[in-house]
């Protein structure tokens, strides 16, 4: 925070003033600030360096209809507050009344506390410092004759959020995140063919950063995936990867449980609730509570308490398994689950998961594939579920025949599709390795019956 | 031309103070700053959830030295700061310099020294947020009283206004306002345990005159159509159809699946299926592809406003142009911004875009459209035995190096020897891209385009794509059944 804008004395001075118009039920101040380091690797050399502060506020007022209006600046001063102040509530008395909003979150005097979200070492980070992460990524492509591009991105940031409302809530948090990608092109020389992979990570202290590894993971990815053929439509088992089972079960069922969602009656999981909708293997929970997890934090961006649930267990989808920011938990009549996400100080709060975990199973990696005689080892699609109607269905971008249990060539124009509610039923396997990939935790994932629509007359 | 007062600061004096800051160390800089002040409204189910307002500033300093960039985001506009974040930047390109693998020049192009603003019949600025809501309030209406099955209606309304200067080290200044509105619908109906969703979306540059066009009024009696239409539709059958693909598609075809092939960026950096191909023979000779983002198509369709994807110059300072990509069938040019024009030897043909003064351009499109010959959609259908008709489409997305796309239609009908027939839903196509345009057969005679916001590297930028219908001889469709 630049020395002379004390935050604290901007966001009682906006309460205060609203605090005046007797037709405000409550309000809100939101500010955040950004610091960040970007470095962007371009066919496997350095190419762009990035320094940025961003900074900005926002307020958020509702009526006793239940009207809000909304309104930000990144120009802190004090013109310009009192100026989105006005406009504020001027956007507020132009609204529908909606008896479904009841109140802002409450103060709340214990907040959970979450360690390892903060490393000093990547707020005082200088980018001429950052340069040696980026070097380890250029080596992996340099070293290796089949590689002929690289794409890759470092970034650092150090985030401050404020919240303040009308209830008394006044909160403050700071937190660091330093992530790399990278995405490497290789070329077989002799078929001339082409293939990428991807990989990335994002951490909380940058000494658990490995760009090495990164770097190596995509290009055993990429090499995965040079020869493909076409396969013929079958019905077959299929190993999600890790980043198969995000792609293909959690980042749906986010959705799906999103409680806005859920009231609109935009999910395919309503009416669901209390029932088994996957086998016993099916067992999901989202923690905000993790130690150092990209996911987690003490409070939402709303400022209630985050926690620790359950949301499948066993199978059977929970009656309380949904994730709600306060609007929609006072819509239900129900305990904020403090899962209220903004963007920046110029979004309205919205929902998502903290860190979403699917329970790891029994069995190794390598016994699920060993066992299966023919079928798809699924990595990515490119695709995601139609959230309404659980159907899913895409192309495999990246994917690989398994025959006798033996990974073979990567699938050319090859789809697959299945509805959600049969791929739950049809878990038959879970493994007991993991990876984290922000704030997913995901394990390897059999799935049988899946149907696969290949071209090869 | 009234000049934004949070930008008068960057006058002769300071942009002297930059030149001599800059000289002998770094090759070029540019910088973008703006302030840009709108609304956002939001109701669902007739209700407001969202009424909002918003004031920025946005101001990026972007540095060249020798194969190295630099870019500094800033956000206090005083002297001091600007000078203290210029310095910074110089040092960021150094920095970049000093670890880059490949040294190169930036070419030198002319100076542009202009003033852009876009005259609207209705400038937003007139317009009482009131106005603006009651057109929202209007489309849920419809929405909603379009059938009892319509179970969720959701309605956006976005305009702004921006101010932006533009100023580089060989001395252009460029100064321009534009004001730009999309209003998009979302409608779900749910029967017999079935749940479907139509959207449409309109959007252009201009004031609000751009929400009393016919186009504009119908967007959420379309949304509810649809999402009612598509409960009766059958969930498709997959295998290999003909496919004729209406304007929307063959939009996200020349755009998704092709045209992000032809950025240069893309092509040096060895994720384009197009290296190489340039004076190649892609495609029947009836096929032309071109980006022309310049101003003036609105007018040509018979809009009040100017298209969506329509720009003066681009964020590097070089003005729109028509770009042919595809002519009878060879490919001509890739698209450039100014680092990919030089490191070809090439004039940049202006599509570096950036999707904001914070962000740096990169070779994006503007205005993409194939064009039309001579075929009516009615006797492609008569002329095709078994296959498929898709009208718009939901998302797409394509494998670079492969060039293996997918797109999701949203209306999709079965055709049988000759017939348009039942209606299905969420019909996936793919196939390899360079095969499907070889493989188009048959070029509709009338052309259509739709808007949108296309993503690349983390930024989105406002695009519009289109062309007539299209048949392709055979296309791998996904079906669940």
């Amino acid at each position: 925070m630049s020395e002379e804008i004390n935050v604290y004395n901007i966001a009682q001075k906006i309460l205060n003033s609203l605090n005046q118009n007797n037709n405000i039920k409550c309000s809100e101040v939101f500010l955040d600030k950004k610091n960040y380091i970007n470095i962007e690797i371009e066919e496997n050399s350095i190419k762009n360096s990035k320094l940025a502060t961003e900074m900005g506020i926002s307020v958020r007022t509702i009526d006793t209809r239940g009207s809000l209006g909304f309104s930000f600046t990144n120009k802190i001063e004090n013109k310009t507050i009192e100026r989105i102040v006005k406009t504020a509530i001027k956007m507020m008395k132009s609204g529908t009344p909606d008896p479904d909003f009841k109140k802002l979150p409450d103060l709340c005097n214990s907040y959970p506390t979450v360690k390892g979200l903060y490393d000093d070492k990547i707020e005082n980070l200088e980018i001429e410092d950052s340069s040696k992460y980026v070097n380890d990524l250029i080596k992996v492509c340099e070293k290796d004759d089949k590689a002929i591009s690289q794409s890759a991105k470092f970034k650092s940031s150090c985030n401050e959020t404020y919240i303040f409302n009308s209830n008394g809530i006044e909160v403050f948090g700071k937190d660091t995140i330093c992530s790399i990608s990278s995405n490497i092109i290789v070329k077989d020389k002799i078929s001339n063919k082409t293939s990428f992979g991807f990989d990335w990570q994002s951490v909380r202290n940058i000494k658990d950063l490995d760009s090495e590894r990164i770097a190596l993971n995509a290009l055993e990815r990429a090499k995965q995936h040079l020869i493909r053929k076409n396969v013929k439509n079958m019905k077959v088992p299929i190993i999600l990867t890790p980043i198969g089972t995000i792609n293909v079960i959690l980042s749906p069922i986010i959705s799906a449980i999103n409680a806005e969602n859920f009231q609109y009656k935009r999910s395919f999981l309503v009416g669901k609730r209390g029932t088994k909708i996957g086998t016993d293997l099916l067992d999901i929970e989202d923690n905000a509570l993790i130690e150092g997890a990209m996911g987690s934090s003490s409070f939402d961006d709303e400022g209630t308490p985050c926690n620790n649930k359950k949301i499948i267990e066993k199978g059977l989808f929970l009656q309380q398994g949904l994730l709600h920011n306060s609007y929609t938990a006072a819509k239900e009549g129900i305990e904020c689950t403090g899962n209220a996400i903004r963007a920046s100080y110029s979004s309205l709060p919205s929902i998502d998961a903290t860190n979403f975990i699917f329970k790891s199973g029994n069995d190794s990696k390598d016994d699920i594939i060993n066992d299966i005689k023919q079928g798809i080892l699924f990595e990515y699609s490119g695709d995601s579920a139609n959230i309404s109607t659980g159907d899913f269905s895409g192309l495999i971008l990246q994917g690989n025949l398994i025959e006798k249990g033996e990974i073979k060539h990567s699938l050319n124009n090859t789809m697959f599709g299945i509805n959600l509610l049969e791929l739950f039923q049809n878990i038959s396997q879970v493994s007991k390795e993991y990876q984290i990939y922000g704030p997913y935790r995901a394990p390897y994932v059999r799935v049988d019956n899946v149907q696969i629509i290949g071209n090869k007359d | 031309m009234e000049v934004n007062e949070d930008l008068k600061i960057f006058d002769e004096k300071l942009i002297d103070k930059f030149n001599s800051l800059s000289h002998n160390k770094i090759d070029y800089w540019d910088i973008r700053a703006g302030i840009s002040t709108g609304n956002s409204i939001e109701f669902t189910d007739k209700k407001s959830k969202e009424i909002s307002s918003y004031e920025v500033i946005k101001c990026g300093i972007r540095t060249f030295f020798n194969g190295g960039w630099g870019f500094v985001v800033v956000e206090d506009l005083s002297r001091n700061s600007l000078i203290n974040k210029f310095q910074k930047a110089i040092k960021l390109a150094q920095l970049s310099e000093s670890l880059c693998n490949y040294k190169f020049k930036i070419k030198a192009s002319d100076v542009v020294i202009k003033n852009f603003e876009l005259k609207n019949k209705v400038p937003l600025e007139n317009v009482d947020i009131t106005e603006k809501i009651n057109l929202v309030k209007e489309h849920e209406k419809i929405a909603n009283n379009f059938s009892p099955n319509i179970k969720n209606t959701l309605t956006l309304y976005y305009d702004g206004i921006g101010n932006n200067l533009f100023l580089n080290s060989y001395g252009s200044r460029i100064y321009q306002k534009l004001s730009l509105l999309r209003v998009f619908s979302s409608v779900y109906a749910q029967k017999n345990g079935i749940i479907q969703r139509g959207v449409n979306s309109i959007g252009g540059i201009g004031g609000f005159e751009i929400t009393k066009t016919n186009k504009a009024k119908e967007i959420s009696f379309l949304s509810a159509k649809e999402a009612i239409n598509l409960l009766e539709a059958k969930s498709p059958i997959g295998g290999t159809f003909t496919l004729i693909m209406d304007p929307k598609l063959t939009g996200t075809f020349i755009h998704e699946a092709f045209g992000h092939a032809c950025e240069a960026d893309l092509v040096l950096n060895k994720e384009s299926i197009l290296e190489g191909k340039i004076g190649e023979k892609l495609a029947n000779e009836d096929i032309t592809i071109m980006d022309d983002p310049r101003f003036g198509k609105g007018p040509k369709f018979g809009l009040p406003y100017e298209l969506y994807g329509s720009y003066f110059i681009d964020d590097e300072g070089i003005p729109a142009q028509k770009t042919i990509i595809i002519e009878n069938g060879v490919f001509k040019n890739y698209l450039h911004n100014r680092e990919t024009a030089s490191r070809m030897n090439l004039d940049p043909n202006g599509h570096g875009r950036a999707s904001s003064n914070i962000n740096k351009p990169q070779v994006r499109m503007g205005i993409t459209i194939l064009e039309p010959n001579d075929w009516k959609v009615e006797e492609m259908i008569e002329d095709t035995k078994n296959g498929v008709l898709c009208e718009d489409f939901q998302y797409g997305y394509t494998d670079p190096t492969t060039g293996n796309f997918q797109f999701k239609a949203r209306l999709s009908y079965k055709i049988e020897n000759g017939v348009k027939k039942e209606l299905m839903r969420d019909v996936s196509l793919s196939g390899m891209t360079l095969e499907v345009l070889n493989n188009i057969d048959a070029i509709g005679n009338e052309i259509n385009f739709s808007d949108g916001m296309c993503g690349k590297g983390g930024q989105s930028v406002r695009v519009c794509d289109g062309g007539p219908y299209i048949r392709v001889k055979k296309i791998l469709v996904g079906g669940l059944r």
